[in-house]
């Protein structure tokens, strides 16, 4: 299912929460549906076209982007408009990000020491993009709360890095709507406990039979007034894609 | 003194065994030596440090905007968004009495790569003209030459070319982010490397045109980070400091003025330890010569006890006893400073202007993360000199109140008739 997820990594496995929805009846141990998603998503392919709004203290910028996936390991995504940076691409595959630049025609391999830097000067950094698969690999999962917020019956969820866990997290939250078991809110904390980050997710919308939010919108805590909107415009699911999809030579063409 | 003839007795007391008093004075005379030779050492040393510290790359003081350090954004360019009039700032430095070399810079975190092999790096903009007016680091170049402007010409790190596996004449791709949030990246040619022998910033630091720089980060030309400023004596960077914040002018936004001394307090704190240290060693030196003196005044005394028995037989006082002994000690001094100057002096000016390069025994040598040479150069400090002169006389004196007290108290009688 949601290889888009890939891309937007947390997004991805809470999408995943949802389109189980369908097949699992309610289920609140967050592990099993965690897990369960994970699987179903291995395998499954996906195109999507978004718009990525950046809003930064210092500028502002949109970019429209193409976007494939394959599971949790693979994905590709093309940058379109602005024309001047249209063709930069970024590959991720596995646990590597290979960034394709037109306008020097070469492709550069981001070196590990720089995961942790901006992703196309978004809010998002190299990790996310690679990292979503391990959640339930890397952290201990239950239930915080259970019930009406806001107007919604929901889950929230806690992640609590495991003792060997190599993250960079003290631990994450996520509301999932019980409902339809939509991701709403995910919330990112430092190991002081102090809220770092939160991502929002709204406009649940139904592409390629699933319903889908189809705005995510990340907010850094310390700079008020930043963001990164995340907002598809088109989605469609199990396109079949197979590995070879997801090589260096895709990664450089400009179609 | 030399009037009284208890002094005189005193001096002439000295060669009555002269082997004895030289060598009694020359255990005070290398006692002087070693202080002073240490000391001056170890300043050489702590003189280095800073002066590598602040001339390989940094400069005595920073020019900055205030909001600039600590994050190094790259949009805190002094002067805020609308920048600064980068010649009038030059100028006015230049026109400081303090100043010796000012150069602009602009700095950005990015990436460089090269075939498979990409690397973080810092990017560094300079003014080449000025720059090699300032900094050491560039100068001389380990191979190539400096980076023409407006040709996409670059200079990295020996240790970065090594990571890279890059030569001079190589394509490197250069990525960083630029002031308008767009991904900038270009290809630059490689055409000389720096080797600081600092690793760390060998393998850090890629340096171009400041233009060329601030074409690619989309920064207009008055947009600089930063202006370095090197002092003739780093010792007077911190006032230089203080009257710059009040003579640059002002374009509306803060700039902040900072003299190594605040970037860098570890190394004050450091050198003001070597300092504390020194008295401590004057303390050590001196106290293990005075064990020695004092043995050899007991010696000679004892061997004396019937010629003190007869001055006071004849009348002198206890008291003119201990004259006599007090002032040899004062003449051993005299005769052990003369010994140990003599000594000391020719070395300290050999060591000082001509320094023995020690690389072929021990490698280039890192302190407070400020590169060593390995030479043997001493510092001149006059007033360590006087208080290392005094200690010796002290030493002299205290030696000297065991025997001079034992002198007085000969029972004239009993020694005379041999008991």
């Amino acid at each position: 299912m949601a290889r888009w997820g890939s891309t937007f990594p947390l997004i991805g496995v809470l999408v995943g929460c949802l389109a189980t929805a369908g097949a699992a009846s309610a289920q609140t141990d967050p592990l099993e549906i965690m897990d369960r998603v994970d699987q179903l998503m291995r395998g499954d392919s996906s195109r999507g076209v978004a718009i990525m709004e950046v809003v930064t203290e210092n500028w502002e910028r949109e970019i429209t982007m193409e976007m494939w996936s394959l599971g949790t390991d693979y994905s590709l995504v093309r940058v379109e408009a602005p024309a001047r940076e249209a063709g930069t691409a970024t590959l991720m595959a596995d646990e590597n990000i290979w960034n394709y630049l037109p306008k020097v025609d070469r492709t550069i391999k981001i070196p590990s020491s720089m995961m942790g830097g901006a992703w196309m000067g978004s809010h998002f950094t190299n990790d996310d993009l690679v990292r979503e698969s391990q959640l339930t690999e890397d952290y201990d999962i239950e239930v915080a709360f259970e019930g009406d917020r806001d107007g919604s019956d929901l889950w929230e969820f806690r992640l609590t890095p495991k003792p060997e866990a190599a993250v960079i997290w003290g631990h994450l939250e996520f509301e999932v709507r019980q409902g339809d078991y939509m991701p709403l809110r995910a919330r990112y904390y430092d190991e002081d406990g102090e809220l770092v980050r939160t991502m929002a997710y709204s406009e649940f919308t139904e592409f390629g039979g699933r319903l889908v939010p189809a705005v995510m919108d990340m907010r850094p805590t310390d700079k008020p007034g930043e963001r990164t909107t995340v907002r598809y415009e088109e989605l469609e699911f199990d396109i079949g894609l197979d590995e070879s999809f997801f090589s260096l030579r895709m990664l450089q063409s400009r179609r | 003194m030399s009037e009284s003839p208890w002094s005189r007795i005193g001096w002439r007391n000295l060669g009555r065994n002269r082997k004895r008093t030289v060598l009694t004075a020359l255990g005070l005379a290398v006692g002087f030596f070693a202080v002073v030779f240490i000391v001056g050492w170890s300043q050489g040393i702590m003189a280095e440090m800073v002066e590598s510290a602040t001339s390989l790359v940094n400069g005595q003081i920073e020019i900055h905007d205030a909001e600039y350090r600590p994050e190094r954004s790259l949009y805190d360019t002094i002067g805020g968004r609308d920048g600064t009039d980068v010649e009038a700032l030059l100028h006015t430095l230049d026109a400081d009495a303090a100043v010796v070399a000012a150069a602009p810079r602009v700095y950005a975190g990015g990436l460089i790569s090269s075939g498979q092999a990409t690397t973080a790096g810092m990017f560094m903009g300079v003014d080449p003209a000025r720059e090699l007016t300032l900094s050491r680091f560039l100068d001389p170049l380990l191979i190539g030459r400096m980076p023409t402007l407006g040709r996409n010409e670059l200079l990295v790190g020996e240790e970065m070319a090594r990571q890279l596996s890059v030569a001079v004449g190589d394509e490197l791709v250069v990525v960083s982010s630029a002031a308008d949030g767009s991904m900038a990246n270009d290809l630059f040619t490689l055409v000389g490397v720096f080797g600081t022998g600092l690793v760390e910033l060998d393998a850090t630091f890629a340096v171009m045109p400041i233009a060329d720089l601030q074409t690619l980060l989309a920064l207009p030309p008055e947009r600089i980070h930063e202006i370095a400023v090197a002092t003739s004596d780093p010792w007077i960077a911190e006032t230089a400091a203080a009257r710059l914040t009040d003579s640059l002018p002002s374009s509306g936004r803060a700039v902040e003025v900072v003299s190594w001394a605040t970037l860098n307090p570890a190394m004050v704190e450091y050198v003001a330890l070597g300092e504390s240290m020194y008295f401590v060693i004057i303390i050590v030196v001196f106290a293990i010569a005075i064990f020695g003196v004092a043995n050899t005044m007991l010696m000679a005394t004892y061997e004396r006890r019937r010629e003190f028995a007869v001055m006071l037989a004849l009348g002198a006082t206890p008291r003119s006893v201990r004259r006599v002994v007090f002032s040899e000690a004062v003449a051993l001094g005299v005769l052990s400073l003369a010994l140990g100057a003599g000594l000391t002096f020719p070395l300290m000016v050999w060591f000082h202007t001509a320094p023995p390069d020690m690389s072929w025994a021990v490698g280039d040598v890192t302190l407070m993360g400020a590169l060593l040479s390995p030479s043997l150069r001493v510092e001149y400090d006059p007033g360590f000199w006087v208080a290392s002169a005094a200690a010796l006389f002290a030493t002299a004196i205290l030696a000297s109140l065991l025997p001079a007290w034992r002198a007085a108290r000969v029972p004239p009688a009993d020694t005379l008739a041999g008991l």
